[in-house]
């Protein structure tokens, strides 16, 4: 399954518009939510194929949302991929559960938005 | 004071009893005898007015007789009362005109009162004893107990390495099985129970100090940090003592100083990671209408939001390592794998300085045990060094080769070179030749964070130079298969995406050391 749609979660107004700006160039359809409860909502009501979720944001933490989202029993979003793109430098363990339930993690830091597309170029390939 | 003051009155007290005691007795016998003869005279005037003056005589001289014998009466009787008086006031210790009594005399020994000279001597003499005791040892003192009031931890184990004791303040954790074992988190070699297992194979006796060590890892609660005394002799009951200082007061605010550096480098990547992002985007979208001399300009900033992103994450890694904290993510790499994440980067800083950067591996290199993140960062801090210390148009090489169960990556330069004495600390913290300071900018981290890094991941890294003609950096990575058996033990294989390697997390990163 190709990507398609991607919902954006980021709360750094610079950092979501470079993102939407290239991705929308690179032909994807793209929602942009700047707190954890709109991007939680908006997850849970629209079809997206990929979430990319930072993790210091207002409301809900990036951490929280991806527990409601894919840490029960059942998978609330079976057919989104997750990347998670932080600066936050987490501890071991809340990064280390943050990858158990995500398909990506990146450090938006050391990521262009170029690399970036590249990595949802593989992982659309991939899928 | 008080207290002394209250026990010289006492002890005066005693010492006046004596001749109070004696002044009283002998009054009231005077006083008594007087009272007698006062009523015996006057009841005879009373009752035979017309008694002969010789029968007078021998009344009055019967009286004196009387008031003689109950006079040595009272005496013999006082006798052995003084003679205890002048014990006890001997062994209170105060200056008396009473003599001590003898306990050879004979007179003791007739009047039956030797047994209780005997009893005071014999306590004055135990209590004078246990008082030394008190100070010195004493095998009746709780001393396990009395340990408990420290906030020093102590730790004694025996020849079989087994605590025997532990008292409150030391760390230590006790398993279903009863087992205790000490609750400590050792980051360098060698680790407490390293330490003690290799003793007694040479030492007769040894002594160790380990400083700043955690019982938890950061961030957990009732984290403390100590200073660790451990001390080793052969042969006795408690053939190991380890005391430990709880320093915590002393290294939290400097762990609270890196959280803020922590934290600082999270703000500073915000703005990194839009000017290199759109730096990124301009550069494409530009390319048509930018002539090369603009384009030239772009690389340059590039280079240069690139190098700061590389600078805030050697202080982040600085900084977890400081906290030994540096977690490492193990896993089978090749080495042009690692670089290959770095390559576009290098090559555009070495292009914009005009270096010309050659990368060449052989297709036969055995694949090694890495963290892709942070050795990647080791191959940038070493080849940007490279590049800032070498001349324009000066040639970079990075190659690889096997040497035993490592594979050794070296980057080379042709430049400047540093002497001897600059090599020395060149790994330090904050280190900068006086030369480099002058001439190149820099953090004077990269170096140190690359050393620990690599050490991190089981290998080593060392320097070559000539002044003047360049130096040659080489890092080592253990082979992945000569590895591959401790890794699988030290954690889960999890498969990330993005990164075709296994991952194992490893707290120890010696434990799989060759």
């Amino acid at each position: 399954m190709a990507i398609k749609r991607i919902l954006i979660v980021e709360d750094d107004r610079f950092i979501g518009e470079m993102y939407v700006r290239s991705l929308k160039k690179a032909g994807y359809d793209v929602d942009w939510m700047v707190d954890g409860n709109d991007g939680l909502i908006a997850a849970r009501n629209k079809p997206y194929d990929l979430m990319l979720l930072d993790v210091m944001l207002p409301e809900r933490r990036g951490g929280e949302i991806l527990q409601i989202l894919r840490g029960g029993a059942q998978d609330l979003i079976p057919g989104t991929k997750v990347i998670v793109l932080t600066n936050f430098d987490q501890t071991e363990d809340a990064r280390q559960s943050m990858e158990e339930h995500a398909d990506g993690y990146l450090i938006k830091a050391e990521i262009t938005p170029k690399k970036l597309l590249a990595v949802i170029e593989k992982m659309s390939q991939a899928s | 004071m008080e207290v002394n003051d209250t026990k010289k009155a006492e002890s005066e007290q005693v010492n006046r009893f004596w001749p109070n005691h004696k002044r009283r007795i002998i009054a009231q016998a005077i006083a008594s005898q007087i009272f007698i003869g006062v009523i015996a005279i006057g009841a005879m005037v009373f009752l035979y007015p017309s008694l002969p003056p010789n029968a007078w005589m021998l009344l009055i001289g019967l009286s004196a007789v009387a008031l003689i014998i109950s006079f040595l009466l009272i005496l013999s009787a006082m006798r052995p009362l003084k003679d205890l008086s002048a014990a006890l006031v001997h062994v209170a210790g105060e200056q008396s005109a009473l003599t001590p009594p003898n306990l050879n005399d004979d007179r003791y020994q007739k009047n039956h009162l030797r047994p209780l000279l005997k009893l005071i001597y014999d306590i004055a003499t135990s209590q004078t004893d246990s008082t030394h005791k008190i100070k010195g040892q004493d095998s009746s003192l709780d001393i396990p107990a009395q340990l408990n009031h420290t906030s020093t931890g102590v730790i004694m184990l025996d020849s079989n390495k087994q605590i025997i004791f532990a008292n409150k303040s030391a760390p230590i954790s006790i398993d279903a099985k009863a087992y205790k074992s000490l609750d400590l988190i050792f980051d360098v070699d060698p680790s407490i129970n390293d330490w003690i297992a290799e003793r007694g194979q040479h030492d007769i006796h040894a002594e160790k100090v380990w400083r700043r060590v955690a019982n938890k890892l950061t961030g957990e609660p009732d984290r403390r940090l100590f200073d660790v005394y451990a001390s080793y002799e052969k042969g006795s009951e408690a053939e190991t003592i380890v005391t430990l200082f709880d320093r915590t007061s002393e290294y939290q605010p400097e762990d609270d100083d890196l959280d803020f550096i922590a934290f600082a480098a999270h703000e500073l990547r915000g703005p990194i990671t839009v000017i290199r992002g759109y730096l990124d985007t301009l550069n494409d979208e530009l390319a048509a209408i930018t002539d090369p001399d603009q384009k030239e300009l772009f690389q340059r900033l590039m280079v240069s939001a690139n190098r700061l992103s590389g600078y805030v994450s050697n202080i982040l890694n600085a900084s977890r390592f400081d906290r030994r904290h540096l977690k490492i993510h193990i896993g089978e790499q090749t080495v042009a794998d690692i670089y290959s994440t770095i390559s576009d980067d290098m090559q555009m800083r070495a292009a914009a300085q005009q270096r010309l950067l050659s990368v060449s591996f052989p297709d036969s290199l055995p694949t090694v045990a890495a963290d892709l993140n942070s050795i990647s960062e080791v191959f940038a801090n070493l080849i940007d060094n490279a590049i800032k210390y070498s001349n324009d148009g000066g040639s970079i090489e990075v190659s690889a080769a096997t040497n035993g169960d490592f594979v050794e990556v070296s980057v080379t330069d042709h430049g400047i070179g540093m002497p001897a004495n600059v090599i020395a600390n060149l790994f330090h913290k904050f280190y900068r030749s006086h030369r480099s300071r002058e001439t190149v900018a820099g953090t004077g981290i990269g170096l140190y964070i690359s050393k620990a890094i690599v050490e991190s991941n089981g290998g080593k890294i060392s320097v070559k130079s000539v002044e003047g003609h360049g130096s040659t950096f080489t890092l080592s990575l253990p082979i992945y298969a000569t590895v591959a058996d401790k890794l699988a033990k030290t954690g889960a294989n999890n498969d990330v995406f993005l990164e075709r390697s296994s991952s194992g997390w490893i707290k120890n990163h010696g434990a799989f050391r060759g």
